[in-house]
């Protein structure tokens, strides 16, 4: 018997998982795969929390606002590699070479210093993929015209292979081979190859990622300049480390994650969640626990499935909040299917969006399938996962 | 061939994000490898037309199923790998003779391990010896480095107890039969100390090395034998136990082979003794120990989907420290480290780990490693020299059965 079950290894069920356990609860989390993390920057948007928290319904609501800067001072304190201040935003690159904008950063991604610089150094790593060099400089001329913007090709043995017949390098091939012993030595080796020729000079590096490294971090302190890392197309190493750390920590808290099995369906009693059926191979396990927290993401995560009729949660067949009119005709604008999701109460468990109902005592709601959001427009995809997370796990 | 709608269902499924290449052990240190996005559904929408591309980069895949596992659409990527090479074979297409005759002998490792136990002792001379090592990577791409398993005596369930009520099916597997017979017994030592009586009928081979070795056809016939000495036992509803993680995967896939097989009940070990935890039916009479031990999930055990019950099941006994590795595959998978070709590719896989491995053991976080694969133990002892083994001996030691896990653990005297 354990104490929680999560549904959902994402964000949102690893800071629950990562919370509950360290409350000294008995914590087993089930994933269908790896969550959407890989795919991330690895950045996470609060949005503007006063704001968001006046509209009704919207997550950030449900919960006292002290529990939204506490889930944020809580993964920072996980996380020292992460900065980030509630309320203030700081500026990262986009794959692109375009500069935007997020409240908690790997501090290797802060772009703060380009403000006052006169020279960017843009690393280009030999047959990179998704990486376009002269993209990035057009775009770092529009952004810091009273820069010099200077393309730094170079090339390693260690991927003489790759190149040997072609292929391209992934930017988490690059990052993972920068982690490794003989990569941290090359790092050294090409930084000490870029020359200052003025002393405001900035260092942007796509393919690098140092969160979570302690000796990449003190390559980096060691240069003369300041070295800034990109973010990259998915599956991006940012992301990926952040997945990592999330995952270790769980682990090491003394937390089980069952990784690449779905969960069939949930054993019922009234109004309470007993055990998940799980699709183990040939034959299902069952896992009994006295509590539950869902977090199987939404539309994109498949926590909730979308047909020409109907939209509804996969799992519990939860009732959901659909909006009368699904979609607006403005492409990058504000689209209410977003918005579709599962109401809670302030204690994160599902009701019914027309009684108010509280539908299971033992089950809270995290993440992406809360309703009356929308991360795009919203900015909050990070914020939302991360502070319903943690309160979910709080309450566990 | 045909259009096949249900194939192009499955394959639709795939999203084309690339998580699983990001996460595949082969792809990241064999730029050769293009990874299983590629290799599977992508290959697959010409494998459809009719059109076989990729075979011989296809016999790279090493089988652990960590893009299966990985993948956040559920597409059976190693499935459709595993069938392409069934396919490629058939048209005789991508593998040399010499590496042909190599996997023939690999996937029967039921028929190498009667052979090599007829003279264990000489077997394990031989299997030492650099002349004739040599002699088997130049004939038969066997890599001279590699850790081939020492043999040893059969195993035989020596005790015959009294009748109890509770009875299990205990399959042992080639492993144990033939290479490490006294993790068998250990395992039939704490099944019979939990109030069971435990049968081992004569099985054969699960099928798992045929079918990493691309003979699918030969594994499900291997499995239907089984089948048949499993069926008296499965309508009786006894449920069958394996300590092997591989041999598990492959049992829980028989259901899909014959109609009466639904009503088999196989458990990894540890996932039955965690059900008997459950219904308060698991003894607890352990010893004082106090033993660190780093765990590493096999890929075959992930891929079951039942979690990692030896380690919460351990973390039970008081003084027992668990730490779970959790650096991804060992390399070996099954024959594929021990393959010329290969072995090196396997070693950078396991890299991660054995490093790992080695700074645990250094700055004293653990003592040894457990892991349920036997093939993992080889190569975690190989890669690291840090002693490796099943984590039955954990419960041996805790139930007084057994002194000195890190030390020694092959002197049979030792068994209580």
């Amino acid at each position: 018997m354990w104490d929680g079950i999560i549904i959902g290894g994402g964000l949102a069920g690893l800071i629950a998982g990562i919370r509950a356990s360290e409350r000294g609860k008995h914590v087993l989390i089930i994933s269908e795969g790896a969550g959407s993390l890989t795919y991330s920057s690895g950045a996470l948007n609060f949005g503007d929390v006063v704001q968001l928290r006046s509209r009704e319904n919207h997550p950030y609501a449900l919960i006292e606002e002290n529990v939204i800067q506490a889930g944020m001072d809580y993964f920072q304190k996980l996380f020292p590699d992460y900065q980030g201040v509630c309320g203030r935003t700081q500026t990262l690159f986009t794959p692109l070479g375009s500069p935007r904008t997020a409240n908690i950063i790997p501090s290797g991604q802060n772009a703060a210093v380009l403000q006052d610089a006169k020279r960017i150094v843009l690393m280009a790593p030999e047959g990179m993929k998704d990486f376009f060099s002269k993209i990035i400089k057009t775009n770092l001329k529009i952004c810091y015209p009273q820069c010099i913007v200077d393309i730094y090709p170079f090339r390693i043995s260690a991927f003489e292979a790759w190149h040997a017949i072609g292929k391209p390098v992934t930017g988490m091939e690059y990052a993972r081979y920068w982690q490794s012993g003989p990569g941290i030595a090359e790092l050294k080796r090409v930084l000490a190859g870029v020359t200052i020729t003025c002393s405001e000079t900035v260092v942007l590096f796509p393919g690098l990622a140092t969160a979570f490294s302690e000796p990449l971090k003190e390559v980096l302190s060691e240069t003369p300049f300041p070295v800034i890392e990109m973010t990259s197309f998915p599956p991006s190493a940012g992301g990926h480390n952040l997945y990592n750390a999330l995952k270790q920590k769980f682990k090491s808290l003394g937390g089980e994650l069952l990784m690449g099995t779905g969960v069939q369906r949930i054993e019922l009693q009234e109004k309470e969640c007993r055990k998940a059926i799980v699709s183990s191979k040939g034959r299902p396990t069952a896992f009994a626990a006295h509590s539950f927290i869902l977090a199987t993401g939404g539309i994109l995560g498949g926590g909730i499935e979308v047909t020409a009729e109907a939209a509804q949660e996969t799992l519990l067949g939860l009732p959901l909040y659909v909006p009368a009119e699904w979609t607006k005709s403005e492409f990058l604008g504000e689209q209410p299917y977003a918005h579709t999701g599962i109401e809670a109460d302030s204690d994160l468990r599902p009701v019914d969006p027309g009684t108010k109902e509280v539908l299971f005592e033992n089950l809270r709601v995290a993440g992406r399938m809360l309703a009356h959001w929308d991360p795009w427009t919203d900015n909050c995809g990070g914020g939302v996962s991360l502070t319903s997370g943690w309160y979910a796990g709080e309450k566990l | 061939m045909s259009f096949e709608q249900d194939k192009a269902e499955i394959l639709d499924a795939c999203i084309k994000c690339s998580a699983c290449t990001a996460m595949c052990p082969v792809a990241a240190v064999n730029p050769l490898f293009p990874g299983p996005k590629i290799l599977g559904p992508d290959a697959e929408r010409f494998r459809l037309e009719g059109l076989q591309i990729g075979t011989t980069l296809s016999y790279y895949c090493s089988k652990c199923k960590t893009c299966e596992i990985t993948c956040p659409s559920g597409v059976k990527i190693t499935e459709m790998i595993t069938r392409a090479q069934e396919d490629a074979k058939m048209s005789e297409g991508g593998k040399t003779l010499q590496f042909s005759i190599r996997d023939y002998l690999f996937g029967r490792a039921e028929y190498l391990g009667k052979l090599a136990t007829v003279l264990p002792g000489l077997t394990n001379v031989l299997l030492k010896a650099p002349l004739f090592r040599q002699i088997l990577e130049q004939t038969l791409g066997i890599c001279s480095e590699a850790p081939l398993p020492a043999y040893h005596t059969k195993f035989e369930t020596a005790e015959k107890d009294r009748k109890s009520k509770k009875q299990v099916v205990y399959f042992p597997g080639c492993f144990v039969t033939y290479n490490d017979p006294l993790t068998g017994q250990a395992i039939v030592k704490v099944l019979k100390h939990n109030g069971y009586e435990v049968i081992v009928p004569p099985f054969h081979c699960c099928g798992t090395p045929l079918e990493g070795n691309g003979y699918l056809r030969e594994a499900q016939e291997t499995a239907k034998k089984n089948l048949a000495l499993m069926e008296p036992y499965m309508r009786a509803g006894i449920p069958l136990i394996t300590g092997c993680t591989s041999c598990g995967l492959a049992l829980r896939e028989y259901p899909g082979l014959a109609e009466s097989a639904s009503e088999l009940q196989a458990y990894d070990l540890f996932e039955f003794l965690w059900e008997l935890q459950e219904r308060n039916e698991f003894r607890k009479d352990f010893k004082d120990i106090q033993v660190s031990l780093g765990y590493h999930s096999s890929c075959h055990l992930k891929a079951q989907g039942i979690g990692t019950p030896s380690v919460r099941l351990l973390r039970l006994i008081p003084g027992v420290q668990v730490t779970d590795l959790d650096q991804g595959c060992c390399g070996l998978s099954g024959s594929y480290g021990f393959k010329k070709e290969k072995y090196h590719t396997a070693m950078q896989i396991g890299k991660p780990l054995f490093n790992r491995v080695r700074q645990g053991a250094a700055n004293s976080e653990f003592q040894s490693v457990i892991t349920e694969c036997g093939g993992c133990q080889v190569q975690i002892r190989h890669g690291s020299g840090i002693e490796t083994v099943h984590p039955v001996w954990v419960l041996m030691q805790a139930y007084g059965f057994f002194q000195l896990l890190s030390s020694g653990r092959h002197a049979s005297s030792e068994l209580v």
